[in-house]
């Protein structure tokens, strides 16, 4: 099985702004925003970068 | 466990849509829960805070200490910045009133907590509950309890990042061209003119605009939405929006105070918003105007909608996607046809090369428009510039 990439989202508040637009469009629901608390769930995600494109500030890297 | 609860309407989110469907179900007669995730109602910010203010007397809303300033239009600024001006009952439903966001959703809730709703936050959806394929409640957490709460009608009005609508199994998922990624500073020490809403158009925003909305003298929203399938690279709204106002000394001049984003639908509205007893409201149900990216005004308008039948159905005792269908065909019946209408402009718009943009803005310039619609707005340009029409011939 081909290993994944890595997904990050930079959720400490350095550059995420808690705006919710990658949680809305992530295809497989699968980003959850908790007032300041940001997390994905790794297995569910395909590593689309539909969400890297989406914030606005860039706080989503894969790699 | 905490003890479950029972309701005959909840409503999940406070935002606007959710406000007004929970208040127009108590007026009913209903007993009404609405649970937001949040702490704070209206908080954060998350939109440019310009509405249009027609349609407010007919949903019972009051102006109030919200407004910042009342505008007189819009000016709609091409690529080259020629600028096409346009008073406010024309400029679509973003335009007339300046807010101040989070103090209009917090009076809406108030109003719904006075019309006899249940509120309570920091409480969040973390599941629909569900009983041989029927809506009969959610699955809610609130200070680390988790409850069900049991409802004869559930609501999901939690805004553009909505589950709940997929949760209970309604299709809510967006293509990046029917996405907007957004950011906005607000920014005082500026030279804005509390006038007017201005729209900047063209490359310097692609799929979406700048713009700028006045909230005072010298100070006001700096804005950028960006069509998400126009994003080549990471931050890219930001850096469009940086470079926009470096090249502003109007606005580079300024301090940003604030910053704010999000994400906005611009898609065509769902397909489906209700089954059995469920249903879907607001930005959740993707009723964004999808050329001006204002969603206050149709969440409203549907949210009213939406309150009075969960109230009726509610108290016939049948919640079927039969009875909640004339939610579905009630907000269609007000928004569908334009929300249609400006999802096949916008699609035109985003496709227009700045040339076309500059030549389409300076034919509107010359002419008195009496009436802005789209028939006017064709003939101008097919006047001045023939060749140009030819795009537009879909709307003719
Ligand atoms: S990479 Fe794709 S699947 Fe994974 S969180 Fe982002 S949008 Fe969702
Ligand atoms: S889109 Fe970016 S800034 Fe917004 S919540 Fe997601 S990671 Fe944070």
């Amino acid at each position: 099985m081909p290993s994944k990439k890595s997904l990050h989202i930079e959720s400490s508040g350095q550059l995420c702004i808690y705006c919710g637009a990658c949680v809305g469009i992530c295809p497989l629901n699968c980003i959850y925003l908790d007032e300041t608390r940001i997390t994905f769930d790794e297995k569910v995600c395909t590593r689309c970068e539909i969400c890297v494109k989406a914030c606005p500030v860039g706080a989503i890297e894969i790699g | 466990m905490g003890s479950d609860l029972k309701t005959d309407v909840l409503v999940i989110g406070a935002g606007p849509a959710g406000s007004m469907t929970a208040k127009w179900a108590a007026k009913h007669g209903a007993s009404v829960l609405m649970i937001e995730k949040r702490q704070e109602i209206g908080s954060p910010v998350r939109c440019g805070e310009g509405m249009s203010k027609d349609w407010l007397p007919d949903v019972g809303i009051k102006p109030g200490r919200w407004v910042n300033v009342e505008v007189e239009g819009a000016r709609i600024f091409s690529p080259n910045e020629t600028v096409f001006e346009i008073n406010e009952k024309h400029a679509g439903n973003e335009v007339g009133y300046v807010v101040e966001r989070d103090e209009f959703d917090k009076q809406l809730a108030i109003d719904a907590a006075n019309a006899g709703v249940e509120v309570r936050l920091k409480t969040a959806a973390t599941g629909i509950l569900k009983d041989d394929g029927k809506v009969v409640g959610a699955k809610v957490k609130q200070f680390g309890t988790t409850f069900d709460v049991h409802a004869k009608v559930t609501v999901g009005a939690d805004g553009f990042e909505s589950q709940v609508g997929r949760w209970a199994g309604i299709p809510t998922n967006i293509a990046l061209k029917d996405m907007d990624s957004c950011l906005q500073y607000r920014m005082t020490n500026v030279d804005c003119d509390v006038r007017f809403c201005d729209f900047y158009l063209g490359k310097v925003a692609p799929g979406g605009y700048v713009w700028i909305f006045p909230k005072a003298e010298g100070l006001a929203n700096v804005g950028i939405g960006v069509q998400v399938s126009q994003i080549r690279s990471m931050a890219e709204p930001r850096d469009y929006l940086d470079r926009w106002i470096a090249h502003h000394p109007a606005y580079s001049k300024g301090k940003k105070i604030d910053m704010v984003g999000g994400g906005v639908s611009i898609s065509p509205p769902l397909k489906q918003t209700v089954m059995d007893g469920f249903m879907v409201v607001g930005d959740a149900a993707r009723m964004i105007d999808p050329l001006t990216g204002g969603g206050i005004a149709n969440g409203c308008i549907a949210g009213k909608i939406c309150g009075t039948v969960a109230a009726q159905a509610a108290q016939r005792g049948d919640s079927s996607k039969e009875a909640l269908l004339e939610y579905d065909r009630g907000w269609r019946a007000r928004l569908e046809e334009k929300l249609y209408r400006n999802w096949l402009a916008k699609e035109k718009l985003c496709s227009l090369s700045d040339e076309t943009f500059d030549k389409v803005v300076d034919a509107l310039k010359d002419v008195k428009l009496q009436k802005l619609n789209v028939h006017n707005i064709l003939k101008a340009v097919r006047d001045k510039y023939p060749e140009v029409t030819k795009e537009f011939e879909a709307f003719l």
